[in-house]
């Protein structure tokens, strides 16, 4: 790993009263890398993207964002630092313009939000922020739509814009294809290759073609634990993760 | 452009001129005047609500708190027999609720969704029952103003405050520029988060924005505005009580709110202006006008969810 | 303080606080419930009083009088649920704070039609007139203390309903996941009704039971629904336990307050409230 380490978590636990939704995780991102989490159903993908974006606190454990630990600071906080995320269930502004849904992210960023006085269009150098982000997910066509009346997939690919929008260095994408069809997902498939040689993004994602074309770096998790993290081809020949996949009857490509 | 929408641009051109031209029909009729004035004294404070409750997701039941609140601060900080000038205590007023906004705030907007409600209410009665039970401050009576401040600004007096048609210009000019100020504010950048806000919370907080600091900001602001109508109106008939603080003076603000269109801003003048007239005729012909008033809210509720200015915007605007 | 004179005011304060739950906890329910946060409650125990007073200046029976009083609330709350709080289950608050609000105009003034607004009174019954010696120097009305057991018996009543009966596994059920209880079969609009009624009925039985001990006058629901509010939140939203915690705690703080700070008695429970949100914004027993 010759690679700078942006994000990394220390021995992350989540608990649920008894259940371990998370165990003991310790992993490291790296800039300009992509580094993809799968895992069966309930391994845990989703707790550990909330505990990465400060959505949930950890039980024990540490998340270190370059070199300051930051599991204490508050919610809003991690996306100040530049973590960013996607959800899995398309969260957007509905009955605002794609341009607007971006626009509330770029503004995050370039601050004047306790400007009350002058117009939010006075600047025009914010919606050129927000216009890029459109830009860079192929949604600039859409830019003057109100969001609720795009498609699903263009609303998944606003998702993803609105992250970008905030200039971020990590991108937390949580199943960015969920429910797309095909010609949708190598769309989605396409931009995360361009993406990933400018940020550090962590990818949950079920459709395993796609994970394993775009992933530098692959982790596999079952239960909440830390099952093997490695090169995809390391990780494909690994004989636990054949088993942790056959035992529990979930896809295998 | 200030006034985005077609209906409430022909709203403003419709209903300043016309209110502008009032009193010279009225001139014999001081009455009808006052009556006038307090329905836009009141328009602010309802103004002020609807951006609470409308624009922020803030439902708030106890924002007569911070009109009755106005009157009070002004009976403490005002000398007894001494004229003050009124654009500086209206400055100390806003300042002053402000800050207490700040504190009630901070620990309002701690809740969300009902027990919000419950815990607004509740503050206000709080107010309420330490006005109403003090000695110092004439309990249930309140207490009287015996001098009106003067408005001059630069040695230029321009109101006189004694004069009801002057003081009638004066509430209608703080009523524009309540209008005029939300405007601005919810066309600002902080009004694009306010509204993010209030589309989706969750999005807004994992955007990096500190939701709760921003909802402060906007209570602040909304309860200083609300404490200057309570100024107001204490001004007007120069006594201050604490049925200003009651619930059911947030109540009925609500329910103008409601009736004029939640969240339109302009609309709190319309539900104003057709509740206090409603009131004004059934109370004139029946002795349980309350029992028309209930009945009137409930079928409203059930059958006229918009308002007003929903119902104009239908027909008005431009359909895309 | 004198040890008699702290020990009536511990059963003032007691018997206050049972009184005030049995108004809560119909709050309570409704919300834990239905998720209705209804405003016209207060107007309910209102109305019980004065139903109270109508029937017993009237069948001269205050006995008979109580039975007709809930009887009749329990039918207002039958049809303002099946007519009214019906539309309002889709809705959001501030549409049900809107329209509880309209309620709380009609109540009153049906009262005032019906009953005008002078004060009224209720004598105590007979058989609960006298008063029971405390020390040598201080008794206590019976009536009170009778009103006190009957508050302790309803809560027991209400534990023993919601903890072991059929209807109270539904409305349990129904606290928990709505989708669940209409999954099993169950006409969850019925549950809604009679869990309304019930609500209902307690406000006013509560009325009818303070009625011989206060005057009888408009805006006394209006009184009592705050300090309601105050118990709820206290307690926590929908908590029945809650509301026993609070209502007592509330009771005992009022009373205490107007002999020991009678300068701030009113604002005593509010101040009591805000120390309880900052510590815990949930309340003391939310889930």
């Amino acid at each position: 790993m010759n690679t700078h380490v942006i994000l990394k978590t220390e021995g992350l636990c989540k608990y649920w009263g008894g259940l371990r939704a998370l165990d003991d995780i310790s992993l490291t991102f790296h800039d300009r890398q992509l580094h993809g989490v799968v895992g069966p159903n309930g391994a845990g993908k989703s707790t550990l993207l909330n505990l990465l974006c400060g959505h949930y606190k950890p039980t024990s454990g540490k998340i270190i964002h370059e070199g300051e630990p930051i599991d204490a600071i508050k919610p809003w906080a991690f996306a100040r630092r530049g973590i960013g995320r996607s959800f899995q269930k398309t969260n957007i502004y509905p009955s605002a313009t794609c341009l607007e849904n971006c626009c509330i992210a770029a503004q995050r960023r370039m601050g004047g939000s306790f400007n009350f006085l002058r117009s939010r269009h006075h600047q025009t150098v914010l919606e050129e922020l927000a216009t890029n982000a459109l830009e860079k997910v192929g949604l600039a066509k859409r830019r003057d739509q109100v969001a609720a009346h795009i498609s699903y997939g263009e609303q998944r690919q606003l998702e993803i814009a609105m992250v970008l929008a905030t200039s971020p260095c990590v991108l937390l994408l949580d199943e960015p294809m969920a429910g797309m069809g095909h010609e949708e997902s190598l769309l989605i498939i396409d931009l995360l290759k361009r993406l990933k040689q400018e940020y550090c993004i962590v990818l949950v994602e079920h459709d395993m073609d796609a994970i394993f074309e775009l992933s530098d770096q692959l982790t596999v998790m079952v239960d909440g634990q830390h099952l093997t993290t490695g090169s995809v081809e390391q990780v494909r020949e690994d004989p636990r993760v054949r088993e942790a996949y056959l035992g529990q009857g979930d896809e295998v490509y | 452009m200030l006034f985005q929408k077609r209906t409430e641009r022909i709203f403003i051109w419709v209903f300043f001129p016309l209110a502008l031209m009032m009193p010279l029909f009225l001139e014999q009729n001081t009455f009808y005047v006052s009556k006038l004035t307090t329905i836009m004294i009141f328009a602010i404070f309802v103004m002020s609500l609807d951006y609470l409750v409308g624009r922020c997701g803030l439902i708030t039941l106890g924002h007569a708190m911070f009109y009755g609140l106005g009157g009070y601060i002004f009976v403490m900080i005002a000398p007894e027999y001494d004229a003050v000038n009124f654009w500086i205590y209206t400055f100390y007023i806003c300042a002053i609720s402000a800050l207490i906004a700040l504190v009630i705030g901070f620990l309002v907007l701690r809740t969300s969704g009902i027990y919000m409600i419950m815990i607004t209410l509740a503050f206000a009665q709080m107010t309420f029952y330490f006005f109403s039970d003090s000695i110092e401050f004439g309990g249930n009576d309140g207490v009287f103003i015996y001098v009106k401040p003067d408005t001059s600004l630069f040695g230029i007096s321009m109101f006189d405050l004694d004069n009801p048609i002057h003081f009638y210009y004066l509430c209608l000019l703080s009523l524009f520029n309540t209008l005029f100020f939300f405007r601005l504010v919810t066309r600002s950048r902080f009004g694009r988060v306010i509204d993010a806000i209030h589309e989706n919370p969750g999005r807004t907080t994992a955007l990096g924005y500190n939701v709760f600091v921003f909802r402060l900001m906007a209570y602040v602001m909304a309860s200083a505005l609300g404490a200057y109508a309570g100024y107001l109106f204490t001004m007007q008939y120069g006594f201050v009580n604490p049925s200003m603080l009651s619930w059911q003076t947030s109540g009925s603000a609500l329910v103008m709110s409601i009736l004029g269109g939640l969240g339109t801003l302009y609309g709190a003048i319309l539900g104003t202006v057709v509740y206090e007239g409603l009131h004004y005729v059934l109370e004139h012909m029946t002795e349980h006008w309350l029992l028309f008033m209930g009945a009137l809210i409930i079928l409203m509720v059930i059958l006229f969810k918009n308002g007003i200015a929903g119902y104009l915007e239908k027909l008005l605007e431009k359909r895309s | 303080m004198t040890t008699s004179l702290f020990f009536v005011q511990l059963i003032n304060g007691l018997q206050y606080g049972l009184l005030l739950f049995l108004i809560a906890s119909g709050l309570t329910l409704v919300f834990g419930v239905m998720g209705i946060l209804n405003l016209a409650h207060g107007s309910m125990y209102m109305i019980g009083a004065y139903l109270a007073w109508y029937f017993v200046e009237n069948t001269g029976s205050f006995t008979l009088s109580a039975i007709i009083s809930a009887a009749i609330a329990l039918g207002i709350g039958i049809v303002v649920e099946k007519t009214l709080i019906q539309r309002l289950y889709k809705r959001n608050h501030l549409d049900q704070v809107l329209l509880t609000i309209g309620m709380i105009f009609v109540f009153n003034a049906l009262q005032s039609i019906l009953w005008g607004d002078d004060p009224l009174g209720v004598q105590v019954p007979d058989a609960l007139s006298g008063a029971v010696p405390l020390t040598e120097v201080v008794e206590y009305p019976v009536y009170r203390i009778f009103v006190a057991f009957l508050c302790v018996a309803i809560a027991v009543l209400m534990y023993y309903m919601i903890n072991r009966t059929r209807l109270g596994m539904l409305i349990r059920a129904g606290e928990s996941n709505r989708e669940m209880v209409e999954c099993l079969g169950i006409d969850i609009s019925r549950l809604y009704t009679v869990v309304f009624a019930i609500g209902v009925m307690l406000a006013a039985v509560a009325g009818v039971a303070a009625a011989p001990m206060s005057s009888i006058v408009p805006g006394m629901g209006e009184h009592v629904l705050i300090a309601c509010f105050v118990v709820v939140v206290i307690g926590g939203m929908g908590s029945i336990k809650g509301a026993f915690v609070g209502a007592l705690l509330v009771g005992l703080v009022d009373t205490f307050a107007s002999v020991l700070v009678p300068q701030l008695s009113s604002m005593m429970i509010y101040i009591l409230m805000a120390f309880i949100l900052l510590l815990k914004p949930q309340g003391l027993f939310s889930s």
